[in-house]
This record gives structure tokens, C-alpha cells and sequence, in this order.
């Protein structure tokens, strides 16, 4: 499991300043929940890339972390924060989202977009998710996002992500999602493969109900899954051991 | 790195307490640019590396591409 994240730093590396160069604008969806939620002192942006989501949460905190696994793309982040004036409120870091280098309830608004899909087994993600609930104040909100089924390039699956095949397999249910690669194109055609979990939306809300973390809010835009979380209350006690024992 | 961010860093893996360690600040001394951040509990040594830490767990911070 390992290798394959260290493939997925390694990948992001490589493509960072093309990648980063055509992730300019701040997705409509984070715009729309950093205006919903109220000031806090310290933000997060998990997976944070070149920062463009780091940069949003400035306006509602003191200060934001933006942590990826990519040094290149850190580089990115570090160089939009110099051009539009944000490095004074940004804090980078390099780090794991499965294992997360923060303490319990220090982060008062966090950002995890487009970043879960990356991690291969669903006991990272769920760590990960665990690991957001364990970092996460009370009080504090989080938007995690997803790529989904329900995207419309997944022919096999209907606009609410459902399968359109399969419905009499009963080895689905919550697990319909798949894994795959999406190939990355560098200027000059060469193609890097990136790892994905494509989620079905039932089962990224299964995955939420079986970290830490409580779903306040959830909807489908352009493909992706969005879920507004907070920290369960009981988020350190055992009982969670038990529902994901499975 | 800003020094105040250690009041909110641990250690990966074990979630303790880290400490500052051989800290190299920049001209206006705002900002530290390399050193070490250690692991109270387990000792484990995190690098700041041109001011950025790294604080990927050690299995995953190995295998650089060439």
C-alpha cells in the first residue's frame, strides 16, 4: 500500500507545474461552502496542490495549512501564495492525508478536495477520514469532496451515480465503486498514469458514517460528491471500532 | 516555516509533541528555513526542508525518483 502512495506523490511530482498550471480557479462548490460557514483561527487545505483552495480559507481564518504529499506541487502552492499575497497566512506542509502530522482539534475550518479518491484501499480513506474528525475542533467544519460515478464519463452508472448494470448482484450494494487510472497528458503528449477510487455517492456516504465524522451536508455537482462534516463527539471513543468492523 | 506552527504540528505517527532541533531562520528571522523537528516520544527526525517540513511518515518519504 505504500508503494502506491508513494507512486501517487512520485506522479504529482512530476506533473506538478503543468498540473498546477491548469488548476487555476477555485471550484464554484468550495466558494459556495467557504461563504456558508463562519470564521475560525486556523484552516486546512488537505491535498491543498497549488493552494488555490488555501488561498479561499484565508479569508475566514488567521491562519491556513496547506499539506500535500507532493513537494512539486507544495512549489506551486509556495509560488501562488508570493504572487497573490497570501503567503503571510500560509503554512506548508508535506505530509501524509492518511497519517496526518497535526494535533487532536486544532483546525477550525478544513477544505479535502478532490484528494480521498487518491488513497487505494478503503481502509486508508477511512483512516484519513478519521484522521480529519481527530484534527477537526469542536465546532469545526470540513468540505470533503470526491469523484464519483455519477460523473458522466462512467457510462455504466446513472446521473445519481447509481449502477445501471448489476442490479441484481448482490455483492454491491455500498461497494459499487471501482478503482482505476486516469492518465495525465504532459505537454508533449507523454502520459502519467494516476491511481483513482472512483466512489459510487452511497458508498462515500457509507465511508463518512463509518469514520469519525458527522455528515451535515451532502450533494452531487459536475460528477463529484461534496459532503459538509463535522467531528462526531465520540469520535475518540471505541464504539467506531466496531462499526467498521467489517 | 513560521515557529508558531509548532504548537499545532506532531508527530505522524505517534502524535506526540515535536521539537525544534538545529533551527536556521531567514534575515528577518520570521521564518525558519531548515532544521530538524524530533519526535518527543518515539525520536523520529522530521527534516524542515528549505522551509517547507517534511512530515511524511519515513516509510513514505523514501524512494525519491531519480
Amino acid at each position: 500500500m505504500t508503494d502506491r502512495r508513494v507512486d501517487v506523490r512520485h506522479t504529482y511530482d512530476r506533473i506538478a507545474t503543468h498540473f498546477a498550471s491548469t488548476r487555476e480557479y477555485a471550484w464554484p462548490e468550495v466558494e459556495a461552502f467557504v461563504d456558508r460557514i463562519e470564521d475560525g483561527a486556523v484552516g486546512l487545505d488537505l491535498g491543498c496542490g497549488n493552494c488555490r483552495h488555501a488561498e479561499l480559507l484565508t479569508t475566514r481564518t488567521d491562519r491556513v495549512i496547506g499539506l500535500d504529499i507532493s513537494r512539486g506541487l507544495l512549489e506551486t502552492g509556495r509560488a501562488r501564495g508570493a504572487d497573490r499575497e497570501f503567503a503571510g497566512s500560509l503554512d506548508l506542509v508535506q505530509g501524509d492525508c492518511a497519517q496526518l502530522p497535526l494535533g487532536r482539534e486544532t483546525v477550525d475550518l478544513a477544505v479535502y478536495v478532490a484528494t480521498l479518491h487518491h488513497l487505494p484501499t478503503r481502509e486508508a480513506r477511512i483512516a484519513s477520514l478519521d484522521e480529519l474528525a481527530r484534527v477537526l475542533t469542536n465546532g469545526g467544519r470540513a468540505l470533503v469532496s470526491v469523484w464519483s460515478t455519477a460523473h458522466s464519463r462512467f457510462e455504466a452508472y446513472d446521473e445519481d451515480g447509481d449502477p445501471v448494470t448489476n442490479t441484481d448482484s448482490d455483492d454491491g450494494g455500498e461497494a459499487d465503486g471501482f478503482d482505476t487510472t486516469v492518465e495525465w497528458t504532459l505537454p508533449g503528449g507523454e502520459l502519467v498514469d494516476r491511481f483513482y477510487h472512483i466512489y459510487t455517492p452511497a458508498e462515500f456516504e457509507a465511508d463518512l458514517e463509518a469514520s469519525g465524522l458527522e455528515t451535515q451536508r451532502f450533494e452531487l455537482s459536475s460528477g463529484n460528491c461534496y459532503a459538509d462534516v463535522t467531528a462526531d463527539e465520540n469520535r475518540n471513543a471505541l464504539k467506531r471500532t466496531s462499526k467498521r468492523g467489517e | 516555516m513560521k515557529e508558531s506552527l509548532l504548537e499545532i504540528l506532531c508527530c505522524p505517527l505517534d502524535k506526540h509533541d515535536l521539537e525544534l532541533e538545529d533551527a536556521e531562520y531567514d534575515d528577518d528571522g520570521d521564518e525558519i528555513v531548515s532544521g530538524t523537528l524530533v519526535c518527543t516520544e518515539c525520536g523520529e527526525r522530521y527534516p524542515i526542508e528549505d522551509g517547507i517540513p517534511n512530515l511524511l511518515p519515513p516509510d513514505m518519504r523514501e524512494g525519491t525518483p531519480a
